[in-house]
């Protein structure tokens, strides 16, 4: 047969995306409200220096490792629970992460720095174990079971969160408003740390396992008559895939869209397994959400805008002149 | 090759679908799907198992692909219980094709089949040339070498079941359980697939176990003819011994005669009416 039947190559699109990816991260730090060049930063310039060093590039490559994260996710979740609906909040995760977010803005920890986010972190952890144990019956855990769970759970937390925001001091509201509606803003370096070793690590051991996720492609008994220990591949990539989630959560707040989008994205241009899926989507994820704080960032002068609305402006023109070309 | 000796199982539909009810329990609010099968298969064969809906086929070919394990009984292949075999061990010498496998999202059909080598993949390593030989060798010996470069969504109910068996084949496995393949294929179509099963037992000496509701084309092509009913083996035995007008009235509650040895349906004949334009 021809060699067209093997595309095992995946330096080429592997090569493409980090491009696209270093010339966001480059765009996203030489714009934005103040007027500094590269040139002065490299010359010493102080202001220039801190614009440069200490506010955007964190600032991108956080939005890099965010974007990454929930991509990861969303490509796992889609692909172990064969539906591609499925997104990295699916189990949950955004509801508890906003509820102990709401709750603690209510309780008015919103002045103690970083509190916000640890308990929101912690509520997102909750949320996923709360869903897990409601799917699971006895020893199987059900993905129809676990989708409604989840489904059902944010809905509680919708509402946990609507009354906390009703009990919450007034002067409080419009930060954790701006947190729901995600936001870069004020990314730091030790941020940037930090979600780098959650995701690296999630990344390492997803590639683990990617050799048996993939073979979820044709349902649970398929892939368990070749071999593959069902049950441990989906709890480990479930769990994963929340913790990296809830972690990106913590940080940013919810950023909608790009875990649901960028796999389908990647799927409509290279139509390959998971194995190659998974670190396409991680560079296409962080791509297209430096390019979408970016723009959030620059699109008014006197504002900033929320960044979960660019991912969609950005992305969903593209996703559908993409999905009218494919058959 | 295999044995099967005195395996139960049953389903317990309040632990969720599919799910197997406690040992201690098969008998008081569970569905017993198959009940104490004992049956031995040899290589080269191909062998149906046939049945009416609901007789345990399904159950029964899921335990010896070890998609379920058995609450009682156990299976031997090649002398060691199917339990103990490492799991990639087995899946490259019996292979499995679900009823209606579908893949989530699109796919080619020669990547369809190529992941049929997966259970000789390393943790991190990608299927070779060699492996991709198989796979089109395995399309080839299917009729459907053609087909390589095309999507699965774009084929004929006839042309992905023959990329779905070719997937199975990729492997070499020396046992093939296949669940209902001939569903939703026309006459000549169902003749041509059980003609392929039977070239391809004789060419490869692998045995293929099917499940089919055709008893026609089954006792045509057949070596063997399993017959479950309830969960039980009812009858095992050769194409002549089950094709008889007493025993499929008995066993499928079908009232047949046979007529050159096929099984005809008794009905109130018709008068032949309507033509081919």
């Amino acid at each position: 047969m021809t060699g067209s039947s093997r595309p095992r190559r995946i330096i080429g699109p592997i090569a493409l995306l980090t491009g696209g990816l270093l010339f966001a991260l480059i765009a996203a730090s030489t714009f934005g409200a103040a007027a500094v060049s590269w040139r002065a930063a490299l010359a010493g310039d102080p202001t220039a220096r801190a614009v440069l060093f200490d506010i955007r590039l964190p600032r991108a490559l956080l939005a890099a490792l965010i974007g990454a994260a929930l991509a990861v996710a969303g490509v796992t979740f889609q692909t172990l629970l064969r539906n591609p609906l499925a997104d990295p909040f699916i189990l949950g995760v955004s509801g508890g992460a906003a509820c102990g977010a709401a709750v603690s803005t209510a309780l008015g920890w919103a002045r103690i720095p970083g509190l916000v986010s640890v308990v929101a972190f912690l509520g997102a952890l909750a949320a996923t174990a709360a869903v897990f144990l409601l799917a699971r019956r006895r020893e199987y855990t059900d993905p129809t079971r676990l989708l409604l769970s989840g489904l059902v759970l944010n809905a509680l937390f919708s509402a946990v969160i609507l009354i906390a925001f009703a009990l919450s001091p007034q002067s409080d509201l419009a930060a954790a408003v701006r947190w729901m509606m995600g936001t870069l803003f004020g990314a730091t370096w030790s941020d940037v740390a930090l979600l780098g070793v959650f995701v690296a690590v999630s990344m390492a051991i997803l590639m683990t396992i990617a050799n048996d996720v993939r073979m979820f492609a044709f349902g649970v008994d398929d892939a368990k008559a070749r071999g593959v220990d069902v049950e441990r591949i989906q709890r480990i990539g479930f769990v994963v895939s929340s913790i990296v989630t809830g972690a990106a959560v913590a940080v940013s707040g919810i950023i909608g869209f790009v875990g649901l989008l960028v796999p389908h994205l990647i799927r409509l241009i290279w139509r390959r397994d998971f194995r190659v899926l998974l670190p396409l989507s991680a560079l296409g994820g962080a791509t297209l959400l430096v390019l979408a704080d970016l723009a959030s960032r620059v699109a008014l002068s006197s504002s900033e805008l929320p960044v979960g609305a660019f991912t969609a402006i950005l992305g969903v023109p593209f996703f559908l002149s993409l999905l009218r070309r494919s058959r | 090759m295999l044995d099967v000796r005195g395996v139960s199982f049953a389903y317990d539909g309040a632990r969720g679908p599919g799910s197997p009810a406690r040992p201690d329990r098969l008998e008081s609010r569970s569905h017993v799907a198959v009940r104490e099968v004992t049956v031995v298969f040899e290589r080269t064969q191909l062998v149906a198992l046939t049945g009416p809906n609901g007789s345990g086929k399904s159950t029964l070919l899921k335990l010896i692909a070890r998609v379920l394990a058995p609450q009682s009984g156990e299976i031997i292949f090649e002398q060691r219980n199917v339990r103990d075999w490492p799991a990639k061990e087995y899946a490259r010498r019996v292979g499995y094709l679900p009823q209606d496998p579908d893949p989530a999202f699109p796919m080619r059909a020669i990547d369809v089949v190529v992941s049929g080598r997966a259970p000789f993949l390393g943790r991190f390593e990608w299927e070779s040339d060699a492996d991709y030989e198989e796979a089109e060798r395995a399309l080839a010996l299917c009729d459907a070498g053609d087909l390589a470069d095309r999507y699965l969504d774009e084929m004929s109910g006839g042309e992905r079941k023959r990329v779905f068996l070719a997937r199975v084949l990729a492997a070499h496995p020396r046992l093939v359980l296949l669940d209902e393949p001939l569903t939703a294929l026309d006459l000549s179509h169902v003749q041509q697939f059980s003609a392929l099963l039977r070239d391809i037992v004789d060419r490869t000496g692998t045995t293929v176990l099917y499940a089919t509701h055709d008893l026609n084309f089954a006792a045509a092509y057949c070596d063997r003819m399993l017959v479950m009913r309830g969960g039980s083996l009812a009858l095992d035995g050769t194409p002549s011994a089950v094709m008889r007008p007493e025993v499929v009235r008995e066993l499928f509650g079908f009232e047949a005669r046979s007529v050159d040895g096929w099984l005809v349906p008794r009905v109130q004949p018709q008068t032949p009416s309507g033509r081919i334009p």
